[in-house]
């Protein structure tokens, strides 16, 4: 393909661009305060919706006129709603746990008054004298945004917002460049493929371009299947043309006529703004026929997949976009030569093409000069699970988990103690305290039986039981098991099984045993990835925590007390309060009576242990406790 | 076209370039277990793991099935590695497998059967727990009965009627330890669009297919068959 | 065999539904998922009317819709409860709510409740970890789904109801 002619592509962006920087220009320094709301799908979980309502209603009623914006998520997950108000006169200031009753303060207070409602407010987006700022927090020293840059921060709806932060000039840059030059920058960037197996990015590019056979295809990788992971839902709801410009790019590169964007049906969200986003680039003649006037055409449609977490799978996700149940095929041929319709096909997880812009805009030396030796640039982390600050995050590879998990993420909730990291979901593994400081890359986490895996990270404390997360993973990976092949359709039947045997108590030591001797053969034996990897969890607990292991089956125990079968709830008589009936009221199951004496017993027939007592039962009284095993329940007189 | 001498259990032995490992060990009379495979399917499923070999210079050992033969290859089809893996697979199979051999019309020339002969493993296992599925029979056919819980997910019935015989009645449905060959809606074999050629028993390798004689009673005839079928 | 009402307007509603999409197999998911947001389900009249629109066996449609979570060959109640089980909601108590919906509805998951008023499934994961418990209630995702909360969004869905039904009268 020949250099694309720099006098026709230019003109063609620069009267898009103006456009779009004096619309940001107007709606930034029209001298109106500004209110942003975050509702991405954590947002609208948490009452974005009924927030924007909120004030939606309140400008209306004070007879105000200013412009209230829907953004994505700024990765504060735990402080939805959030609310972000650009007052003239005053820094952006960002408020947390908005509800709608604040909602109609800050309308009334600091918009019409001036009293910005400093109890509110979350952090200050620049630095000022009134308030803090987020760049003071702790964690501002270990985060470094790339890819959620814009997050939060602009409207996914509006492609206009997009461009006005310098989105599409990497596409416009890249059209002025030899395809193979783009490769070679992408190459010496060092970017790895961000959806878990880490395969160099450039390589993959350069294998495709020079496969023959056409049309070739792209095909985005929005498959997030890993239970605990939200980061490319995040992205493409909150920045979904920066997905769309990296799609582009790649196409241009190796001479690609057709995309698919591949994403979760369970995602409604992402598959509605994704789908705009489409629609506007199509019309700005950013995606299409001749694109920006250049000799470059390139379509993308969307495809929503159906719910089988094998999907991922390269092969997998291709049979399924050909209308095939979502079962892996043999490789190679792999599908950079052979994918889609027998095509060259290059599959691209979410966030590594949203990192392509970057590397295309400022180089690939800046993009290789955050990281470690053989992991480049950032990664993107869904923080959740027991710790303070669950969130997206973004740290420079190489950052150590303590970094993450403590100083990003303000250390576990409710002053509990640390137990372990699930990183890498059902193909990934468990980490313990002492693998804290390891350094976060492709191949450290590998080494210690855990897996960078797409980006999932939950934090357990003391309550969780680690045979029991072991348990959960394996009955996922079961469940969604294609049912192909012996080993991964059988084999991790037989190892749910007998995990299923001890968290119910029923285990023998020698299951042990045969649980990593199966394993083994699983990993060796399967057929794809899913089942290779499906015993991880199961192993890396059993490494790490063989002692609850232990505790299980010599003992009927659950050390965590969270297993069912293994614990009680029972009320300490001469802590319960004769006054009080908060956990009679709150039992679903009406199993909580109180005696002669009005000193309240759990039934436990008719218990179904779920808890819902030990939260009612008010702190001063602090009666209801868990025991294991059951047979600590004195007998009732 | 071009012939590639490789060695097999110390035996060498020649085979068409781009032949996989398992049909040059069968064509020179060298078994290596499988279930999965048919030689006229394009695409190896590779869905058995039965078929592991050890190739030199290779870490791990390898299904026969998808490795394709190289000028010069040294395979081991007894090494401990690969009978390790397909000892496993196999034990895993019969776990999941009635195994009633004394009132099951395909005992005899069962494929499981000479699998578990050849390495070594009793066909009641005790490493595994035994985990069936209750599916119902399905007798509707005046040719065949057909016993889900005894397939073990081959694939070979499935392939004949689709790809040899261009029918398509029965095919794969659900997913996981769930998965089941099956017809349209789970429904009858005689309601489907079946024509009763019967060529889906004889791909047949255990007791899930199986002939009625006349009395409308099971038969097993298709031994001969099969082992024509797997060893031409 | 005669084909009821339920049935013949089943294949109209199935063919109006093709006449938007091409012959390619490469199609099927996404008609499926046309069919499924129109119906509400996958009836056995559309799925044989797919097959012949696309050419394809049968068995392959009904192999296809088996394997995906997103299909179902059940009528759906009129509100959906779909109780997530991703990782942070099954370590924060996500089976507990799922036992509590359970119980309250007397059905288990992937059934429809015999009035037809809630079906009860599970997801593997909706993404709002950090509002774990979460149960997606009519598309809308609600957060940290405690049993009690479970009560009090059924007795809002009930409250609802007498209301429509005081109105109408």
């Amino acid at each position: 393909m020949k250099i694309t002619d720099l006098q026709s592509v230019l003109p063609a962006f620069q009267g898009i661009k103006s456009r779009a920087e004096s619309q940001w220009r107007e709606l930034r320094d029209g001298g109106k305060p500004v209110i942003m709301v975050g509702a991405a799908t954590c947002g609208r979980a948490a009452g974005a919706l009924e927030v924007l309502r909120a004030i939606k209603d309140e400008l209306k009623k004070q007879r105000l006129d200013c412009p209230v914006v829907e953004v994505g998520c700024m990765g504060h997950c735990y402080a939805e709603p959030i609310v972000t108000i650009s007052k003239p006169g005053y820094p952006p200031i960002c408020y947390g746990y908005v509800n709608p009753v604040i909602a109609e303060r800050l309308i009334s207070e600091f918009i019409l008054g001036d009293d910005p409602c400093l109890e509110f407010v979350l952090g200050a987006l620049e630095e000022n004298d009134l308030v803090p700022s987020f760049s003071d927090f702790p964690r501002a020293k270990f985060e470094k945004k790339v890819i959620l840059k814009n997050c939060g921060h602009i409207d996914p709806e509006q492609v206009e917002h997009y461009i006005a932060n310098g989105g599409y000039a990497a596409l416009v840059k890249a059209l002025q460049m030899q395809p193979e030059e783009i490769i070679d920058e992408v190459k010496s960037s060092g970017l790895r493929g961000r959806g878990g197996a880490g395969f160099p990015t450039g390589q993959k590019w350069e294998i495709c371009r020079n496969a023959g056979g056409r049309p070739k295809y792209i095909i985005c990788n929005g498959d997030e299947g890993d239970p605990g992971a939200f980061m490319d839902r995040a992205i493409l709801e909150s920045d979904p043309h920066s997905v769309l410009e990296g799609m582009i790019i790649a196409g241009y590169a190796i001479g690609a006529r057709y995309g698919y964007i591949y994403v979760r049906a369970e995602y409604p969200l992402a598959v509605h703004r994704a789908r705009l986003a489409l629609r506007q680039a199509k019309k700005l003649n950013l995606l299409g026929k001749n694109i920006l006037g250049s000799d470059f055409s390139f379509d993308i449609k969307l495809f929503q997949g159906s719910g089988a977490f094998v999907c991922g799978e390269e092969t997998a996700l291709i049979a399924s976009l050909e209308g095939e149940p979502g079962i892996p095929h043999y490789r190679p041929p792999y599908p950079a030569t052979n994918g889609l319709y027998g095509k060259p096909t290059l599959i691209n997880n979410v966030k590594t093409l949203s990192s392509i812009r970057y590397i295309i805009q400022k180089g690939a030396e800046w993009f290789a000069s955050v990281g470690t030796e053989r992991s480049k640039g950032t990664a993107v982390f869904a923080l959740a699970g027991k710790v303070v600050n669950t969130g997206l995050v973004e740290v420079p590879m190489g950052t150590t988990l303590r970094q993450v998990i403590f100083d990003v993420g303000s250390g576990i909730q409710g002053g509990k103690r640390f137990k372990a990291v699930q990183i890498g979901g059902p193909s990934g593994g468990c980490l313990p305290e002492s693998a804290l400081d390891l350094p976060i890359d492709f191949d450290s986490l590998t080494d210690a039986g855990a897996m960078m895996g797409s980006g999932g990270m939950i934090v357990l404390d003391e309550d969780d039981c680690m045979v029991e997360i072991a348990r959960y993973f394996l009955e996922f990976t079961q469940r969604e098991s294609c049912g192909k092949c012996t080993f991964c359709r059988l084999g991790t039947k037989q190892m749910l099984e007998v995990l299923d045997e001890i968290t119910k108590g029923k285990g023998k030591i020698e299951d042990l045993d045969m649980l990593s001797w199966l394993a083994e053969d699983i990993k060796a034996g399967s057929f794809c990835g899913l089942g290779k990897t499906a015993p991880n969890p199961v192993l890396s607990t059993m490494s790490y925590f063989r002692d609850e292991y232990e505790a299980h089956i010599k003992e009927g125990r659950c050390p965590a007390l969270m297993c069912r079968e293994l614990i009680a709830y029972y009320i300490i008589p001469e802590k319960c309060e004769r006054s009080c009936d908060a956990c009679v009221g709150t039992c679903t199951v009406e199993a909580i009576s109180a005696n002669k004496k009005r000193i309240k017993v759990i039934d436990q027939e008719k218990c179904v242990k779920c808890g819902t007592c030990l939260d009612a039962c008010p702190p001063q009284y602090n009666a209801v406790v868990k025991l294991s095993p059951p047979s600590q329940v004195p007998a009732s007189k | 076209m071009k012939t590639v001498s490789l060695t097999i259990d110390g035996k060498r032995v020649k085979a068409h370039e781009g032949e996989k490992v398992l049909w040059a060990a069968l064509d020179n009379g060298i078994y290596v277990p499988n279930l999965c495979t048919l030689r006229d399917n394009s695409e190896p499923s590779a869905a058995c793991r039965l078929c592991f070999v050890e190739v030199e210079g290779k870490k791990q050992p390898v299904p026969a099935c998808t490795e394709t033969i190289e000028q010069g290859m040294v395979v081991n089809t007894k090494g401990p590695g690969a009978l390790r893996l397909a000892r496993t697979a196999l034990e895993l199979l019969l776990a999941s497998h009635p195994v009633d051999c004394a009132h099951c019309p395909s005992s005899g020339s069962c494929e499981l059967q000479k699998i578990a002969a050849h390495l070594g493993v009793k066909l009641k296992t005790r490493r595994f727990r035994k985990l069936l599925r209750e599916l119902l029979v399905d007798s509707s056919s005046p040719v065949f009965i057909y016993d889900p819980n005894k397939c073990v997910l081959c694939g070979r019935c499935v392939w004949v009627c689709r790809e040899r015989l261009g029918i398509g009645v029965l095919g794969f449905a659900h997913r996981g330890f769930e998965r089941v060959v099956t017809t349209f809606g789970d429904g009858p074999i005689a309601e489907s669009k079946c024509r009763d050629c019967g060529e889906c028993v004889v791909a047949c390798p255990t007791g899930a297919l199986t002939f009625k004689d006349k009395q409308g009673t099971v038969k097993s005839a298709h031994k001969e068959r099969v082992e024509t079928e797997t060893t031409q | 065999m005669v084909m009821t009402e339920e049935q013949a307007r089943v294949r109209q509603q199935t063919k109006r539904i093709l006449n938007r999409f091409g012959r390619r197999r490469g199609n099927l998911v996404p008609i499926l998922q046309k069919v499924q947001g129109e119906i509400g389900y996958l009836p056995r009249e559309a799925m044989l009317e797919i097959a012949e629109f696309l050419d394809m066996p049968e068995i392959d449609v009904y192999g296809v819709v088996t394997f995906y979570n997103q299909f179902r060959l059940n009528p759906p109640g009129k509100h959906s409860v779909r109780v997530c089980l991703g990782t942070a909601c099954h370590m924060k108590g996500g089976y507990i709510t799922l036992d509590a919906w359970k119980r309250r509805l007397g059905i288990d998951r992937g059934q429809t409740s015999p009035d037809r008023e809630f079906d009860l499934d599970t997801v593997a994961c909706v993404g709002c970890c950090v509002m774990a418990p979460v149960t997606v209630v009519d598309d809308k995702p609600q957060g940290k789904v405690a049993p009690t909360k479970v009560d009090g969004i059924l007795l809002s869905f009930k409250l609802e109801k007498e209301r429509q039904g005081e109105e109408s009268r």
